[in-house]
């Protein structure tokens, strides 16, 4: 099921990102999207630029025990703490699927260890899967692999490992959580990072308190914080990151509207990607598709290069 | 997303209401969910389906919070924003008598259910629980005020002989009830409540963890599991 029949994106939205070429700028971002195929019932998947699988691991992870989830204004904080199949069963159940509906794909990849993410890389390069999207900012997992991605010599030594075992499109998805944004990038740039993605969920904590019999109960969940709220956040971070580094960037935070994909264009980025929306609007993704080709043809807009060039 | 057309929206019981809105859907099962969009809220919000027919689902709802105080808001000929039929409803294929039992407004899929069985000549019992007199929903063989359910359920088993127990509640009454099943050797379904974020099973947030060692989705999976199979804490 999709919002129309119509055969989209057409020609005009392609993007070239540093060699890897995707038929739209509107990516799926890691986490909300599972591995595509659940989300057929909602949009036309082959629509959608690519789709960012939930972050993948060497080994199945189990995620975090209690409660995972946290309602704030104007956004949602997680805890998942990367529960996911493991790449073994990715390759075997996941990757057919993914193949066989040609739903361009870029799988993400988490780890504790150096060696579990170039291990990883390495099981995807000889699967033929052709991006990879390196999540080191995930505040979630007590191993810390958030600690990869805020001190640039270590997402230096990471990427550079990785890069070395892995030949395909190598995006590093960037954390917030840090006081310089421009080294991190920098950093993944001069290591071999074809792009990089940014950002991933801000740290926060959410508190819910109940004043009964005499005394309060007190719920705290401490997570990443996505959704609308962090907008202006992910535009600044796009900003400083797209001013330091030459190769291209996808931007992520807070985007629910195609109003919102133009911020971002206008902030530098050259794709972007839906996150936390597409659990409100489970077909956020293909709307916002068709709104930019609307906008493309009454506008009389030809390229992506040319709408970017404008907005700059 | 689906659009629905709110038919009627009325107070049944204390702080209690009852939604019927027209869709267009074409089945949905005692024990399954609809997620309703709340303006200017990021997470859709889980109902459990009450009653369906020709296309028009009931839901019972408590207000506890913005979410259903926007539902309260709702008039008819109001549109809804919904998603479903969701989940994995109730089991009842190959039974012969049921219990039901329902505490509190988890009443409602039971409720669905029970004109299920009803239809199909299942023998049943509905058992339901609720604080007070003012919060009671009609439709139960038995009402049990103020007490616990659980405190006759074991009468109950003896008096009817079930061969299944369906329940929907509060997490205490469910993990007791699948402990009851399991000592008495009856089979359990329950539903069970999480916050939900996707709704679909992919975010992994409303997962809750079983005996054979993995994570199961309440959206996805359940909302009904086996109480035996569930690793209760």
């Amino acid at each position: 099921m999709g919002l129309t029949d119509e055969i989209f994106p057409k020609k005009n939205m392609e993007v070239n990102l540093n060699g890897f070429k995707l038929k739209s700028p509107i990516l799926a971002a890691s986490g909300t999207f599972g591995y595509a195929d659940e989300y057929e019932n909602y949009v036309n998947v082959s629509n959608i630029g690519a789709i960012v699988t939930k972050a993948i691991s060497l080994k199945p992870r189990f995620g975090n025990e209690g409660c995972r989830l946290f309602e704030t204004t104007g956004g949602l904080i997680n805890r998942i703490g990367l529960e996911n199949i493991g790449i073994d069963e990715f390759i075997e159940k996941k990757l057919p699927v993914l193949k066989e509906k040609n739903i361009a794909f870029i799988m993400n990849t988490a780890g504790s260890t150096f060696e579990e993410y170039t291990e990883t890389a390495r099981i995807a390069q000889n699967a033929g899967i052709k991006a990879i999207e390196l999540n080191v900012s995930c505040p979630n997992v007590k191993e810390g692999c958030l600690e990869f991605g805020t001190n640039p010599d270590t997402l230096s030594y990471l990427t550079e490992a990785v890069r070395k075992v892995y030949k395909g499109f190598l995006i590093v998805k960037l954390t917030p959580n840090t006081n310089d944004i421009k080294a991190l990038a920098l950093a993944a740039e001069k290591s071999g990072a074809d792009c990089i993605s940014a950002i991933n969920t801000l740290r926060g904590l959410g508190i819910k308190l109940e004043y009964l019999n005499n005394e309060f109960k007190k719920t705290m969940v401490q997570g990443g914080l996505s959704g609308k709220c962090i907008k202006p956040a992910a535009l600044f971070m796009v900003k400083s990151i797209t001013e330091a580094v030459k190769i291209p960037v996808i931007g992520i935070g807070g985007i629910s509207t195609f109003e919102d994909v133009l911020e971002f264009f206008a902030a530098g980025a050259q794709a972007v990607q839906i996150g936390t929306e597409n659990f409100t609007n489970p077909d956020i993704t293909e709307k916002i598709t068709l709104d930019l080709q609307n906008f493309l043809k009454k506008t009389g807009i030809e390229t992506m290069d040319e709408l970017k060039r404008k907005l700059k | 997303m689906r659009k629905g057309t709110v038919i009627t929206n009325e107070k049944i019981a204390k702080d209690t209401f009852k939604i019927v809105f027209e869709t267009d859907l074409k089945e949905a099962f005692a024990g399954q969910f609809v997620s309703i969009l709340i303006p200017d809220k990021t997470l859709r919000r889980p109902f459990s389906i009450s009653d369906f027919e020709n296309g028009k689902i009931t839901c019972l709802y408590k207000v506890v919070g913005e979410g259903t105080q926007y539902i309260k808001s709702l008039r008819k000929n109001d549109i809804i924003d919904y998603s479903g039929a969701l989940g994995n409803g109730f089991n009842f294929s190959g039974k012969k008598t049921a219990l039901l039992v329902g505490a509190g407004i988890g009443i409602a899929p039971v409720l669905y259910l029970k004109k299920y069985l009803d239809e199909k000549n299942i023998a049943n019992f509905l058992i339901a629980g609720f604080k007070t007199e003012e919060e009671k929903v009609n439709g139960a063989d038995k009402t049990v005020i103020g007490g616990s359910v659980l405190d006759i359920v074991p009468e109950l088993i003896e008096k009817i002989k079930p061969d299944v127990i369906f329940s929907c509640g509060p997490l205490i009454v469910l993990k007791l009830i699948s402990k009851i099943g399991e000592n008495m050797g009856i089979e359990t379904q329950v539903a069970m409540e999480k916050i939900m974020a996707c709704h679909i099973g992919v975010c992994r947030g409303c997962v809750i963890p079983l005996k054979n060692g993995k994570n199961a989705s309440v959206c996805k999976d359940g909302p009904v599991f086996d109480g035996r199979n569930i690793l209760w804490g």
